[in-house]
């Protein structure tokens, strides 16, 4: 965060503080929302854990989170422009957790949510939609999903093949694939037609844990209930057999999938291997087992499935427009802007979704959020697509200008031997 | 692909194999609840021999939903003999399961009013139901249907 206005002398402080920022707070106090308009609010986003997931460490609590939330603040403000600010919480249960966040509302113009369990990161996302007149998002959730669909549009253009008859294995019932998979369903594809598995083999109706699953995780229940139209049983071996898209999120081990089992899907077929660090199979090995197309998470890698792609443009998108939610409808166009932008510049093999260097796309995903927002009503300022892409560009160039300029300046010290 | 509706009908031999299945489902289910009601590793051949019973006597109901020949719930329902209370008969429900899928069609309350009406014309003249205490949405599903609690079982393990 940089200040907006310049400080001349002391004197300045009678007018952004007291007694001139009395009528600012007056006028709020009358109309609450135009705190959107005289504050930084808008722009103002917090990043809120419990620690009890963070990166691959688990439950370390939320002093260990901190770094990990001050780094994600970082990418905000470089990619996206928003100030983001850092801010675990030491809460136990879930009702504490979305009291504490409602609670934070004034002061925010949006929650990002952050290294929290599966599956009560469900539970919370879903209860702070319905409580909070902001956007909440939860990256690992939204964000994965949207990445993936953004991957997962363009592979299935590349292979000739449609969303409407396309047989998709989820590999692994994380957060993640969850998400991906309800994102999947959302856009457009037959439940039926999609086949999840998790540690206890595929998913379906009548799988003997399925009680368990309600009492414990409804979402996967609800998922288990709607997908697998033809009840196969088995493992990832058996779900693999003619199918055409697999897609891995769960365990970074590079055996979990073994490349008989790829040339086992129809042909042409497409893996998203995105464990980190290490994916399911080496891409290498899919590719020599017949994959036509492979991405992974790590940067390494050809076809990075990676969610900082996506945030700080959704973000940036639904701040401009002071948006009241984000919107799995929203995070669909996000998904498809980010794989037009692809396109438009020539699909390949090694080329499905833009890398994390093609900063141009984001303005492009930020425009179609806030449009969206806007057509939905759930835009408190309203703007036009055009608006808001230059707003958006503007707002991006000004945060890495800046940066670049305290580097420049001294202000901002260089990493001690260079970095090296 | 919609789901075959389901009928209604009084269990028959035919339907053990399908129905005990139901039952150690019902079971597992109460386990979630309390460690106090681990299911047993024979619980499906005891199942079996339990229903085999519960068809052939006069003191039992067994219902169960015939989806196209697949058996998809089943409510079980007892005769109890209330020698202190008025009224003196009771008509007890004490296992009541229906698949995942054909749950939220309102299936459940279709198999417990039949039940009921079976269970009355066999004599009960009030109807309980038992599950696990912990058990929140069977709470709410019988409070929908007028129960209210009645009478608490509490437990504790001394081994």
């Amino acid at each position: 965060m940089i200040p907006r206005v310049p400080i001349r002398d002391l004197s300045d402080f009678s007018i952004y503080y007291t007694p001139g920022v009395a009528a600012v707070s007056r006028a709020i106090h009358e109309k609450p929302d135009l705190v959107f308009e005289y504050t930084n609010r808008w722009n103002t986003i917090a990043i809120v854990t419990d620690g009890s997931r963070v990166l691959g460490l688990g439950n370390i609590g939320p002093e260990a989170s901190l770094p990990v939330m001050e780094g994600k603040a970082l990418i905000f403000k470089y990619l996206g422009a928003v100030d983001a600010f850092p801010h675990p919480i030491r809460v136990q249960d879930v009702e504490e957790f979305v009291n504490a966040v409602e609670m934070m509302e004034p002061a925010f113009g949006g929650i990002n949510l952050e290294d929290i369990s599966s599956p009560k990161c469900f539970e919370i996302l879903e209860r702070l939609r319905n409580r909070l007149e902001i956007p909440v998002w939860h990256d690992d959730q939204q964000g994965t999903a949207g990445v993936t669909y953004a991957a997962l549009v363009n592979a299935l253009h590349l292979t000739s093949r449609k969303l409407g008859s396309t047989r998709i294995v989820f590999f692994g019932s994380g957060a993640a694939n969850l998400a991906a998979a309800r994102l999947v369903i959302h856009a457009g594809c037959d439940p039926g037609d999609i086949f999840l598995v998790d540690t206890k083999g595929i998913l379906h109706p009548e799988r003997a844990d399925m009680d368990q699953l309600l009492l414990k995780n409804r979402w996967k229940y609800d998922l288990a209930i709607r997908t697998n139209r033809e009840r196969i049983t088995g493992g990832l071996k058996e779900a693999l057999k003619g199918a055409d898209v697999l897609i891995a999120a769960s365990q970074p081990d590079p055996t979990l999938v073994k490349p008989e089992w790829v040339a086992s899907m129809n042909s042409d077929p497409i893996v998203f291997a995105l464990a980190n660090p290490v994916p399911e199979i080496w891409p290498e090995d899919a590719t020599k087992a017949g994959a036509k197309i492979v991405a992974t998470g790590r940067s390494d890698f050809a076809n990075q499935v990676n969610n900082s792609l996506l945030f700080p443009a959704v973000f940036r998108g639904i701040l401009d427009v002071r948006g009241r939610t984000v919107t799995d409808d929203m995070v669909v166009s996000a998904a498809e802007a980010l794989a037009k932008f692809a396109r438009d510049r020539g699909l390949r093999e090694d080329y499905i979704i833009p890398t994390m260097e093609e900063w141009e796309v984001f303005p492009h995903v930020a425009r179609v959020v806030g449009e969206k927002a806007v057509e939905l009503n759930l835009a408190r300022k309203k703007m036009s697509g055009s608006e808001i892409y230059e707003h958006a560009l503007t707002m991006i160039k000004r945060a890495r200008n800046s940066l670049k300029a305290l580097v420049e300046a001294g202000l901002i010290s260089a990493p001690p031997n260079g970095g090296n | 692909m919609a789901l075959p509706s389901p009928v209604i009908r009084e269990a028959q031999p035919k339907d053990i194999e399908q129905a005990a299945d139901l039952v150690v489902r019902l079971k597992r289910l109460n386990e979630e609840f309390d460690s106090m009601l681990k299911v047993h590793s024979d619980a499906i051949d005891h199942a079996r021999k339990y229903l085999q019973e519960a068809i052939q006597s006069q003191r039992s109901v067994v219902l169960v939903a015939d989806a196209k020949g697949k058996i998809v719930g089943l409510v079980k329902g007892d005769l109890k003999d209330r020698p202190f209370y008025e009224p003196a008969i009771e008509g007890s429900i004490i296992e009541f399961y229906v698949l995942p899928e054909y749950r939220r069609r309102k299936l459940g309350d279709e198999l417990i009013n039949e039940a009921i009406v079976k269970l009355r014309k066999k004599g009960a003249q009030i109807i309980t139901a038992e599950f696990p205490t912990q058990n929140m949405i069977a709470v709410n599903f019988y409070n929908k249907l007028g129960f209210r609690p009645m009478f608490g079982i509490y437990g504790k393990s001394v081994d």
